[in-house]
């Protein structure tokens, strides 16, 4: 194997991770969209607004923590047979009638993707 | 001071045939485990009946044989036939390498491998699952232990050689035990279902260590004395009549209460009957005994590489019987009745391998391969030449 | 009258108000929405009995509701189609007695060798007796299918989906799980019977009874009291919970 300098790999290895690391710095959606009106920041996912009046529990709470909450209450449903019909996923279809427009667009925009619907049903 | 072992040279081109080959198996097994993935296992030939078919075949055969490669070194250390000792360290890196390609195959056959880590955080202690997840992780480690004894600790040898037989012998008692306590099956539940594993595994392990031995030997120019290979033949035949002693005593038992003549009817001489005369007991037991009882093939390098030979073969068909034979004799759920339904009540399993179970299971294979290959060429793990003192001759010769 | 101003009664009773409220917030939102919660009872003891002598050899009302309840896939493969009921034809070897058509499902055993090869407890029994797969952690092994003496259990071959005869209140099952009867435990839970149970009496039949057996004044505990009943393989010891009436 033909030896280079040990400036040149060095140079290399620091552009290759410099390249890494700014990839996780910038987001994708920014790289992809190449600039828009608003500012370099990608915007937020349109989700359709409920229909009922209030959620079981606050926004931000549910924000961050539905999907231990409903982990939460699939054990307990499924294991000790303890049904809450508030904690239900059929109660959030009460008012989030559309997983199209609702559930789908936050986890795509965040790209992750929960197998729930693979076998719950949930209304389009 | 010249080492005792070396590692081979490993730069010629029957080494990188080799070696590609077995990546090859290993490619070829995780495309197959991609395809079953994504398309469901409706792509194997297995069915309601039989859930369990070729990959695990060569799984738990994989596995047995992990078990039994330890014998090398077992002998050496705990019954201090000092013959042997040069194998030692063969013969636990050997049992780690079965093990691995064993483990890959079995838990990517699962319908939902994406889970596996389930089978950490929730163990059902009943479960003879659970104890084997256990064992093997356990054993890996002993042997490990072991190896790194013989390496740097020689006077660990001794306890991390006799923890790993212990162990192995737990081992593959809960491999067995799979199949031994399912009250289900007629066709393999029995308390001597385990013990058979235990001595399927001696005679498999061992004619193993033979095959692996005298090829890698041939094929690095290094001298492997026929004596010491005499040696593993002698302990061959005894395992090979302790596994035919096992089977005979089961079939005498079953065959006593009339409650199992239907049972043993059928495996003696239904639609598996094939499997069990021809593979388990012609193949497995009855051809290579023959041929180390022989005079002239008996003591002779090819006729115990035959046998050895044989008796893996029969290693793998002594598990496809337990598997598919097993699986496909109808449930007796009405004793007294014929049975028919639409869910194939009644009726015997019907199974097919397909080509993407065998791909998996070769696949197991390439992961062993590749890690004994790379293994040998690696580490110091063979002897530069294996003889046994002038003079010495071992007890029996048929 | 400023903060900075409160004098201490004040201070106690905005304290003392606060610490109610703080105590008191967490009930007044779950009293505020009235929640529906049912438990499973570990007092019952679920059981199905069948009375063979009203099961007519050509009526599959049974498998048919129990399809279309649990989204039971067909695959249109004999050897992999999902049945979690089924009619078993028998007949004595001897052919001293007339050959007998019963459905078979699954028993619900109380000790069942499922739950007890489950690697991952995903086959657990739930305390009111009722034998379950927990579908979100079944890594699909298959050891249970094995272990079942009654060929209950059957794995998902191929990837199902939602169809325009979908039941949209229960799931389906991913491929790669093992799936089997539930004795529709969500329509347990909301007091109804199971399907099957169901469609055997729209049908005029009524050969199915389902029932609490913990429960003395319950129609299935009266039968069994007053009739001989047997169950599937008695001698394994594993405790059906589905018993047949004539069998």
């Amino acid at each position: 194997m033909v030896s280079y300098p040990f400036s040149f790999v060095r140079f290399w290895l620091f552009v290759l991770s410099l390249a890494a690391g700014l990839l996780w710095v910038v987001p994708p959606a920014a790289l992809a969209e190449g600039g828009h009106a608003h500012g370099g920041r990608s915007h937020h996912p349109q989700l359709e607004l409920p229909q009922g009046k209030e959620c079981v529990k606050p926004v931000e709470w549910m924000r961050r923590n539905h999907m231990d909450f409903l982990k939460q209450s699939r054990e307990m449903a499924v294991r000790e047979g303890v049904r809450v019909r508030s904690d239900s996923l059929k109660n959030c279809a009460t008012c989030h009638v559309s997983r199209a427009k609702f559930c789908d667009r936050c986890h795509a925009y965040t790209g992750v993707s929960p197998n729930c619907f693979e076998c719950h049903h949930y209304p389009q | 001071m010249i080492d005792e072992y070396a590692a081979i040279e490993g730069r010629s081109s029957g080494y990188f045939k080799l070696l590609g080959l077995m990546g090859l198996l290993v490619a070829l097994g995780g495309a197959a485990f991609v395809y079953i993935e994504v398309n469901g296992h409706g792509v194997t030939g297995m069915n309601n009946t039989v859930v369990w078919g070729l990959p695990h075949i060569f799984a738990i055969s994989l596995l047995v044989m992990a078990s039994g490669s330890l014998n090398l070194g077992s002998m050496s250390t705990i019954f201090a036939v000092k013959h042997f000792k040069p194998f030692g360290r063969f013969s636990a890196f050997l049992a780690i390498a079965l093990l691995a390609g064993g483990l890959t195959v079995l838990t990517l056959d699962l319908g939902r491998p994406d889970r596996m880590l389930l089978i950490m955080l929730h163990m059902n202690f009943r479960s003879m699952f659970t104890w084997n997840v256990f064992l093997y992780s356990g054993f890996t480690v002993l042997c490990f232990l072991y190896l790194w004894s013989m390496f740097q600790f020689p006077q660990f040898t001794k306890v991390a050689g006799s923890a790993a037989f212990a162990w192995r012998f737990v081992l593959t008692t809960g491999t067995g035990s799979i199949f031994g306590v399912i009250h289900a099956r007629e066709v393999f539940h029995s308390a001597i279902t385990a013990p058979t594993f235990v001595a399927i595994s001696l005679t498999s392990g061992t004619a193993l260590s033979i095959l692996l031995l005298v090829t890698s030997f041939r094929l690095t120019g290094r001298v492997l004395d026929l004596r010491l290979v005499h040696a593993l033949r002698n302990a061959l035949i005894f395992f090979l009549l302790l596994v035919l002693y096992l089977l005979v005593v089961e079939k005498f038992t079953k065959f006593y209460s009339p409650a199992f003549y239907d049972v043993e009817q059928w495996i003696l001489t239904g639609s598996y009957a094939w499997l069990y005369w021809g593979g388990v007991v012609l193949l497995g037991v009855i051809a290579p005994l023959a041929v180390l009882f022989n005079h002239h093939w008996g003591n002779q390098m090819g006729g115990i590489v035959l046998a050895a030979a044989l008796v893996v073969m029969g290693l793998f068909l002594f598990v496809g019987f337990v598997l598919v034979a097993g699986q496909s004799y109808p449930l007796n759920m009405f004793p007294g009745y014929e049975v028919t339904s639409v869910f194939q009540d009644g009726m015997e399993g019907s199974y097919a391998p397909s080509l993407v179970e065998l791909l998996l299971g070769l696949g197991g294979v390439g992961v062993s391969g590749l890690l004994y290959l790379l293994g040998i060429r690696f580490f110091r793990l063979l002897p530069q030449k294996a003889t046994a003192p002038e003079g010495w001759d071992v007890a029996w010769h048929p | 009258m400023t903060m900075a101003t409160l004098d201490r009664r004040s201070v106690l009773g905005l304290g003392g108000a606060m610490a109610a409220g703080v105590v008191l917030a967490p009930g007044v939102s779950l009293l505020a929405a009235p929640v529906e919660r049912t438990e499973a009872s570990g007092d019952r003891r679920w059981a199905m009995l069948i009375d063979l002598s009203r099961c007519t050899a050509d009526c599959t009302a049974c498998l048919s509701a129990c399809r279309k309840e649990n989204n039971v896939p067909l695959f249109g493969e004999p050897s992999r189609d999902v049945h979690w009921i089924r009619k078993v034809e028998i007949r004595d070897r001897d052919r001293r007695r007339p050959a007998v058509n019963l459905p078979v499902l699954c028993n619900h055993c109380e000790h069942p060798p499922c739950v007890h090869v489950c690697p991952t407890e995903a086959s657990f029994v739930r305390k009111d007796g009722i034998v379950l797969v927990d579908e979100h952690r079944c890594i699909g092994c298959r050891y249970c299918m094995i272990a079942c003496p009654y060929k209950a259990r059957s794995l998902v071959y191929h990837e199902t989906r939602r169809g325009l005869e979908s039941n949209p209140g229960v799931p389906i099952r991913s491929k790669g799980v093992v799936e089997k009867c539930t004795f529709c435990v969500h329509r347990l839970d909301e007091g109804r019977e199971p399907a099957c149970v169901e469609a055997c009496k729209a049908g005029g039949k009524s050969a199915m009874l389902f029932g609490d057996l913990n429960d003395p004044d319950s129609d299935i505990a009266k039968r069994v009291r007053s009739v001989a009943t047997k169950t599937i393989r008695p001698d394994l010891g594993l405790k059906p919970r589905v018993h047949y009436q004539g069998l």
